[in-house]
């Protein structure tokens, strides 16, 4: 380790000289000084250029490839929903007495992942971690369409899907009556509803001074006007900066607690019930830190290969994904120590259906679902503890993949296993998927991926104006801190 | 024409100026040109930089944003928004009465109250900032100059407004330029025109045009008439693949859908019209009588006459109440008990037959109970006794006759169906024949051992 600090003294004038990121490691703490958070001797014309190139310049070969994939995957799933709404639920597995299947595995699978995003952008926000605004905005728009693909499960599953529209308290003049305040189900549309229009509204904000950036560097006049409306006529005026940063100081602090409430209030659909395995009040926490541990495996995922394939590695370098490999460890662990404390109180409560519930899950007819779960979620985030690991984008992103794995086997395990054996031995059953129930949660994937490519290609992928903002508190400390020395 | 050449002329004249436009090249020269610029007392200025620089506020002077106030007030409505709606859809309008949980706003509330406070305050937030910021703003003379591109880049500007009122257009020059600019430029009005392009604001109506259509179908469907069947774009459950009564089918070969029932099965729920404990006769025998016979039963059953039109109300009003002759009713009748003769059935029929019977008939069975008592004297003549259950036409009824009488009713008598269930009318019947017994035998048909207990009630 010595040897290591020694050679690669990281601050912003030693690394004044080096290209190639993959020779920096920022990822080491020299006590007394703080690591950059950007490499290769970024000036805010630079960070500007890295950032435009990836929509500007043409795609690369693998985008084409990736989006023709996806694309085809995404119109796909469009038309399975048309059969399906011609054909009805049926052509899916869910049977009595499983009747919460995939579409709710997959929606809370979605949920769960669509909470990195918000979280990056408003909970470390208001932690002063300054290492987020280079992965805020991607995360966020993973968020969006994480949330997108999650609110087309509940909405197709509800049977008549043209009728979801009364999920939503307006005055009927065919029903003349109003939802059920009372159902956590109502929570829910409500939670997952602010939550998708207030992270689109804060993505949509944050990207406003960037998409300025992006009409001001346009050649074309279609790209001008397009990107001019879109920014809203943003100038940069200080005044304007002023009540910017206001409001988004005001939306972190709105959408912190929301990020907490949105996967606490998908947890009351299960906890509220009196299904044994559901019925728990720890579910809340532990929905939380899932969700926050498969949000992060799925941040990991898409940005190793983002910032190969658009030589990204300066803005977001080893140090941020190792921050994040952290976070995934810490969630993990948790989410393991929630495992065994579901365990602990079947046993300390001596309720013998909340016993037979975990002994079931764990040997019952879904073993190989509860054992895919611990080993992806509890296990393979324990090889973080080794920061070559941590360190290294193959394994981090052999890691993340376990890890969504895990979470959606996770989400199955406590869906199923407790629906299907219930306080009733003669309705017990086992549940089956059909081909209809994996072609379509495949299908999602092509609209996550597809629109996810889309940002990439049209939309700032990097907060430049952050991280601009990020160097300029660096230049000043860095200076005050030299100035410091000289005094002595 | 000659009109047009003026007037060309007078839009070529010097565009109006703004005010001076001042380009640095870091965040540092561009505060301590603030400052010069504040110190010198100019108020409309404002900087245009890449990032929020901090420490610009004070060195141009603006002042706090009201932003958080608004959204205060947002974020109180959107909570009282909130709790009204619960409390009054579920409180008040629409009670769902759910395991005995109380009304109105709930700790279940919380949840929902929640997320409306968050909802609204984040939508005010951003509308909030836009609209105090005054966006959207498409033209604005700050973008004349094409250096300002770098204005959101890397470059950082500071302008002072020709508004301002110690605004001089030399001297702010001289004071700009002395802070050291990379670039000194006057901001100039936009003279491109203003107007959107005439093709784009047709293809702009077209398309609202365009766009109104499916919304007026949809409206003239729904608000207007029509006499041809409705339209349905989801079946619902309007339309389902099964078969109602009265259709046809190429399933059978009859074309019914309807099925006969299978022989010698009985249908869920019609045991009550198969069986003759429940009905006194043996339905099976009932093909067995002529179908003259038959239709006379039909009759008693739905008012129908034998030959099966509907029976019409006499003029007189005689056939108000089905006119059912006694003759009529030649039903394979069984004469066997159904239940076992045994003492606790007897007793029963004895409890109910005082309970029921009684009344009319009497204790004995004579027909001279209290009822028929009383309305004998208030009727004076024109009150028709009931029946003696010691005549001769009861006496030779087979039991199954007497289970029907008090199952369907006969004459004045009502039904007591309602009242009695099957076993205790059979449980009357056993009674009845026991009653009609005591009044009518010889010694020799008294048990050996039973004459003498007779002889000392005597």
């Amino acid at each position: 380790m010595g040897k290591n600090t020694q050679t690669n003294r990281v601050t912003m004038a030693t690394i004044a000289n080096s290209f190639n990121p993959r020779e920096i490691d920022n990822t080491d703490d020299i006590p007394g000084r703080r690591a950059p958070l950007i490499t290769g001797n970024q000036t805010y014309g630079s960070v500007t250029d890295i950032v435009c190139r990836v929509a500007e310049d043409a795609q690369p070969m693998l985008w084409w490839i990736l989006f023709g994939f996806s694309s085809l995957t995404a119109v796909s799933f469009l038309t399975l929903i048309a059969f399906l709404i011609y054909k009805g639920v049926g052509i899916w597995g869910n049977m009595n007495p499983v009747f919460w299947a995939w579409p709710i595995v997959n929606f809370v699978f979605w949920v769960g992942i669509g909470h990195a995003g918000t979280l990056i952008s408003a909970i470390l926000f208001l932690f002063r971690q300054n290492w987020r605004t280079s992965i805020n905005r991607a995360a966020e728009a993973m968020t969006i369409f994480a949330v997108i693909c999650a609110g087309i499960y509940p909405g197709i599953h509800v049977g008549r899907a043209w009728l979801a529209f009364w999920l939503l308290p307006y005055p009927s003049l065919n029903l003349w009556m109003w939802p059920q305040f009372r159902s956590p189900l109502l929570w829910d549309v409500f939670a997952v509803g602010t939550y998708a229009s207030v992270s689109l509204v804060f993505w949509y904000m944050g990207m406003i001074p960037d998409l300025a950036t992006y009409r001001d560097r346009s050649k074309s006049p279609l790209r001008r006007m397009v990107y001019g409306i879109l920014c809203l006529g943003w100038t940069g005026s200080s005044r304007h900066w002023l009540r910017y940063e206001k409001a988004y100081t005001l939306l972190a602090a709105f959408a912190a607690p929301l990020v907490l409430s949105v996967h606490t209030v998908v947890s009351f659909d299960f906890a509220v019930s009196q299904v044994a395995g559901w019925h728990t009040t720890i579910f809340p926490p532990y929905f939380v830190a899932g969700a926050i541990f498969s949000g992060f495996a799925m941040v990991v995922t898409l940005l190793v290969p983002l910032r190969a394939i658009y030589k990204l590695e300066n803005l977001i370098t080893l140090r941020h994904l190792d921050n994040m490999n952290k976070i995934i460890l810490a969630t993990g662990s948790l989410v393991g120590l929630a495992y065994a404390t579901e365990f602990f109180m079947a046993w300390y409560s001596q309720n013998q259906y909340e016993g037979f519930t975990f002994f079931n899950r764990a040997f019952g007819p879904y073993w190989w679902a509860y054992w895919t779960m611990v080993t992806c979620n509890v296990i393979s985030p324990q090889l973080f503890w080794f920061k070559k690991l941590r360190t290294s984008p193959f394994w981090m992103v052999v890691v993340s993949i376990f890890v969504n794995i895990g979470m959606w086997f996770e989400r199955f395990v406590i869906t199923v296993t407790s629906l299907s054996r219930d306080f009733l031995p003669s309705s017990w059953g086992y549940f089956k998927p059909t081909l209809f129930d994996g072609l379509m949660f495949f299908g999602s994937f092509g609209v996550f991926m597809s629109l996810f490519l889309l940002f990439c290609r049209f939309l700032p992928t990097i907060a430049m104006s952050e991280v601009k903002g990020i160097m300029s508190a660096a230049a000043h400390a860095e200076h005050a801190e030299g100035a410091h020395g000289h005094d002595h | 024409m000659s009109e047009h050449k003026p007037r060309k002329t007078t839009e070529k004249k010097v565009p109006k100026a703004f005010g001076w436009m001042a380009e640095y090249q870091d965040e540092n020269s561009l505060l301590a040109a603030a400052r010069k610029v504040r110190d010198s007392g100019y108020t409309k200025t404002d900087a245009f930089t890449p990032f929020p620089v901090h420490g610009i506020d004070e060195a141009l002077g603006i002042k706090p944003t009201i932003l958080p106030f608004i959204v205060l007030c947002a974020g109180i409505t959107g909570l009282s928004t909130a709790l009204l709606m619960q409390w009054w859809m579920n409180g008040v309008d629409y009670k769902y009465i759910i395991s005995g949980k109380p009304f109105g706003i709930t700790p279940a509330s919380i949840p929902v109250a929640f997320e409306l406070t968050v909802l609204f305050s984040a939508f005010t937030t951003f509308l909030g900032m836009i609209a105090l910021n005054q966006l959207p703003k498409f033209s604005n003379p700050v973008f004349t100059n094409p250096r300002f591109d770098r204005a959101t880049n890397d470059r950082f500007f500071l302008y002072v407004e020709a508004a301002d009122k110690y605004y001089n257009r030399e001297s702010v020059k001289e004071l700009l330029g002395g802070t050291h600019p990379d670039s000194l430029d006057e901001v100039l009005e936009d003279t491109t025109p203003s107007a959107l392009p005439r093709p784009i604001i047709l293809g702009a109506i077209l398309l609202v045009i365009a766009g109104l259509i499916p919304a007026m179908i949809i409206l003239n469907i729904r608000a207007g008439y029509s006499t041809a069947p409705r339209f349905h774009v989801f079946f619902d459950m309007d339309f389902q693949p099964k078969k109602k009564a009265q259709q046809t089918t190429t399933i059978f070969a009859d074309g019914r859908s309807m099925r006969p029932q299978v022989k010698g099965t009985v249908g869920r729920g019609q045991l009550e019209e198969q069986d003759s404990f429940y009905l006194g006769y043996d339905p099976a025998k009932l093909t067995a009588i002529d179908t003259l016979e038959t239709g006379k039963f039909v009759s008693l059953q739905d008012s129908k006459t034998a030959d099966g039109s509907a029976a019409k109300p006499a003029a007189d009003g005689s056939a108000q109440t089905p006119a059912a002759p006694a003759a009529a009713l030649n039903l394979p009748w069984i004469d066997k008990l159904p239940i076992e003769v045994s003492e606790a059935n007897m007793a029963l029929g004895k409890q109910k037959f005082e309970t029921y019977c009684s009344a009319c008939h009497g204790y004995a069975g004579f027909g001279d109970g209290l009822v028929h008592k009383r309305a004998d004297a208030l009727a004076q003549g024109y009150w028709l006794a009931p029946t003696s259950l010691h005549v001769d036409k009861v006496r030779t009824q087979p039991v199954g006759q007497i289970f029907h009488t008090i199952t369907k009713g006969q004459g004045k008598m009502a039904s007591y169906a309602s009242s009695l269930n099957p076993k205790e009318r059979w449980a009357i019947v056993l009674y009845v024949r026991a009653l009609q017994k005591s009044r009518n035998a010889d010694m020799s048909e008294v048990p050996a051992d039973m004459v003498k207990t007779l002889d000392e009630v005597k």
